[in-house]
């Protein structure tokens, strides 16, 4: 178990700089998340951590301790590959000693740490089969056990259930999670699933062009996203975003736009009135209501019943959004429909920078 | 359905089968062109002449000799050129083309240049050990019987090692990247990593290069032909050469075949036990 600092980390290839002065810090026994698109720089930001790519600068601290200049296996990490980069010509057993073999363990304490690990992700029948006789997911858990079976200070993850069927990547994150809070041993993790990084993280960074766009933990990023790509690029369906103006109201200020009238709870009164702004409200915020209690009035473009709930697209003046309604909901096409959200749960973005505004 | 079959299976039956068992039938007839009178079945004779002819033993000796090293050098050169041609370096491709050229020029040409190189009186090899002080004066290197079978040798490694860097460098392309990387959060350095990594996952494109390799050796006698024809004596004989030499030079197309037969049969076990040994067809293994 050890604490990670990454202090304004940068990287460049050439003249190209792919990460800019990252500072992140996680706490011992934290699950961090590095999320993002491709090409946002977290799988190279988590191959620094490694030591499987070189910084251009900042520092990167595991434990407290400095360890940019140290090689990959002196770092006490262990790291689980997307591809699982399982040895195909050697035992699972092997696979999973090999660690430790390397580092001069001997054979019989070998086999007990190796038995552990294996009993602890249900593969000790798996032993002495080949990576190519294994199903992905066991190929999933040699891949996890490689990394346990060395007990280091910080587990890596790169995108590891990216491969696998959809159940299946279901199970493996719930053993993923399980795993950490048996072991309580600090992760990094990298991928693209918001599903994952909500369900897995103590902290998770967002990340868009090498920066970090929102460092905070799961529900702050969902309920408080610090700019637009934050909230677009978290849940689903993604946060719907109204282009309107704030409007001084009897009891404070208003959002106003075609077909949209939603009293806001302001602490204080914003100094610049008429401002344009972005409403950026999550579909599940939204409900059916009666005309009279209506904030917000559309007409039904699309009902989509999923079973536990109906999504609604809802065309509003000019725009389209998404509404997540009750299962037995009843509207049909081309009806009017009148939603309410609750003051509290939208947000404000500045349509020019797309930063959050709080009022 | 097998009808469909026939025109393919004809065609195969007369360019490969039919030549391969008339060969086979020309070693148990007597059939030499100088004294056509001779003809008909001999039996076992020729090989049996073979078993106290000391030149086809000299001649087997030299084509172990001269197969083994000739692939180890190969191998070990292409396994080299491979390893640095994988590396995503400036220039790797001009280097990738330089490299391929020995395997470009036809034996023909590679010996009779090898040839010229190493010439006792105006080769300029000789001329630079000379000029380093590594020789005392030029040296006959294909004339004398201790080192023309080496001579040959180098000069077969260095025109055959290409073969086996571009299989070779096939072969490690395949290899994912991220073993590498595994392997170095597991701790393994350079050597532990070519050795438990790398050599295990060529063992197949290996297997398959050694053998095509020793084949095109084992049957082609140009190089030596033109180098030295086999000598200073039968200092560089080897069987292919031999069979060569009785059916064109004595015209004695039996006992030529009968060599060739003997040749056939030594690549055949050998391609059944290399296969076996390394246990390519198990899909591979080192546990």
């Amino acid at each position: 178990m050890a604490t990670l600092s990454i202090k304004d980390v940068r990287k460049s290839y050439g003249s190209v700089q792919v990460l800019h002065g990252v500072d992140i810090e996680l706490e011992d026994g934290g699950f961090l998340v590095l999320l993002g698109p491709s090409g946002c720089g977290k799988s190279t930001l988590l191959n620094m951590i490694a030591g499987l790519d070189d910084t251009s600068g900042g520092d990167i601290l595991i434990g407290g301790r400095s360890v940019v200049d140290l090689a990959p296996k002196d770092r006490n990490i262990a790291m689980v590959f997307q591809s699982y980069a399982l040895y195909p010509t050697m035992s699972v057993a092997r696979n999973i000693g090999f660690g430790l073999e390397m580092r001069g363990v001997e054979a019989d304490q070998r086999k007990r740490a190796v038995d552990d690990a294996a009993q602890l992700l249900q593969i000790s029948h798996l032993l002495d089969r080949r990576p190519a006789n294994l199903s992905g997911g066991q190929r999933q858990r040699v891949a996890m056990g490689r990394a346990v079976v060395r007990d280091p200070e910080l587990f890596l993850f790169d995108e590891p259930l990216s491969n696998l069927d959809a159940k299946l990547r279901v199970e493996m994150r719930t053993e993923i999670k399980r795993l950490h809070e048996r072991l309580g041993t600090s992760i990094v993790y990298v991928t693209h699933d918001q599903i994952e990084a909500m369900t897995l993280a103590t902290k998770v960074a967002v990340m868009k062009g090498g920066h970090i766009q929102q460092f905070a933990d799961p529900r702050t990023i969902y309920e408080r996203p610090a700019n637009v790509f934050v909230a677009s690029f978290i849940g689903s369906p993604a946060m719907n975003f109204l282009p309107g103006r704030l409007v001084p109201d009897a009891n404070g200020v208003r959002f106003a736009a075609n077909g949209v009238s939603v009293a806001l709870q302001a602490r204080k009164r914003p100094a610049d009135f008429e401002r344009p702004v972005i409403l950026g409200i999550r579909p599940e915020e939204l409900k059916a209501v009666a005309r009279d209690q209506a904030s917000v009035t559309g007409v039904i473009d699309v009902v989509e019943p999923t079973g536990p709930e109906t999504m609604v697209t809802v065309q509003v003046g000019e725009q389209s959004i998404i509404a997540r309604l009750p299962p037995r909901f009843a509207g049909r096409r081309n009806e009017p429909i009148f939603l309410t959200v609750d003051p509290a749960s939208v947000n404000l973005f500045d349509p020019s920078s797309e930063q959050r505004i709080d009022i | 359905m097998y009808l469909l079959l026939l025109p393919s299976l004809v065609m195969i039956l007369l360019v490969i089968a039919y030549p391969t068992l008339y060969g086979m039938a020309i070693s148990f007839r007597e059939m030499r062109l100088t004294r056509p009178g001779l003809g008909g079945w001999i039996g076992f004779k020729h090989y049996a002449g073979m078993w106290s002819d000391p030149v086809f033993w000299v001649a087997l000796k030299n084509t172990v000799v001269w197969v083994t090293a000739a692939v180890v050098l190969e191998l070990a050169l292409g396994l080299l050129a491979a390893t640095a041609l994988n590396r995503d370096l400036p220039g790797t491709k001009i280097f990738a083309v330089l490299i391929l050229l020995p395997y470009f020029l036809p034996n023909v040409v590679a010996g009779h240049m090898w040839a010229l190189l190493l010439d006792p009186r105006l080769g300029v090899i000789n001329d630079l050990l000379v000029r380093v002080g590594v020789l005392q004066t030029y040296k006959a290197w294909f004339a004398d019987p201790n080192t023309a079978l080496a001579a040959t040798i180098l000069v077969e490694a260095w025109h055959g090692f290409p073969f086996f860097a571009l299989l070779l460098l096939a072969g490690l392309k395949s290899i994912p990247e991220d073993l590498y990387r595994a392997a170095a959060v597991d701790g393994a350095g350079v050597s532990a990593q070519l050795r438990l990594i790398t050599l295990p996952m060529l063992k197949t494109v290996m297997a398959a290069a050694v053998i095509l390799r020793v084949i095109g050796l084992v049957n082609s006698p140009d190089l030596l032909l033109i180098l030295t024809g086999g000598g200073p004596g039968d200092a560089t004989q080897v069987l292919s050469l031999y069979a060569f030499q009785t059916a064109y030079k004595e015209f004695n197309f039996g006992y030529a075949s009968a060599l060739s037969v003997v040749m056939f049969v030594i690549l055949m076990i050998f391609a059944v036990g290399y296969i076996r040994l390394s246990r390519i067809t198990k899909g591979g293994g080192d546990d």
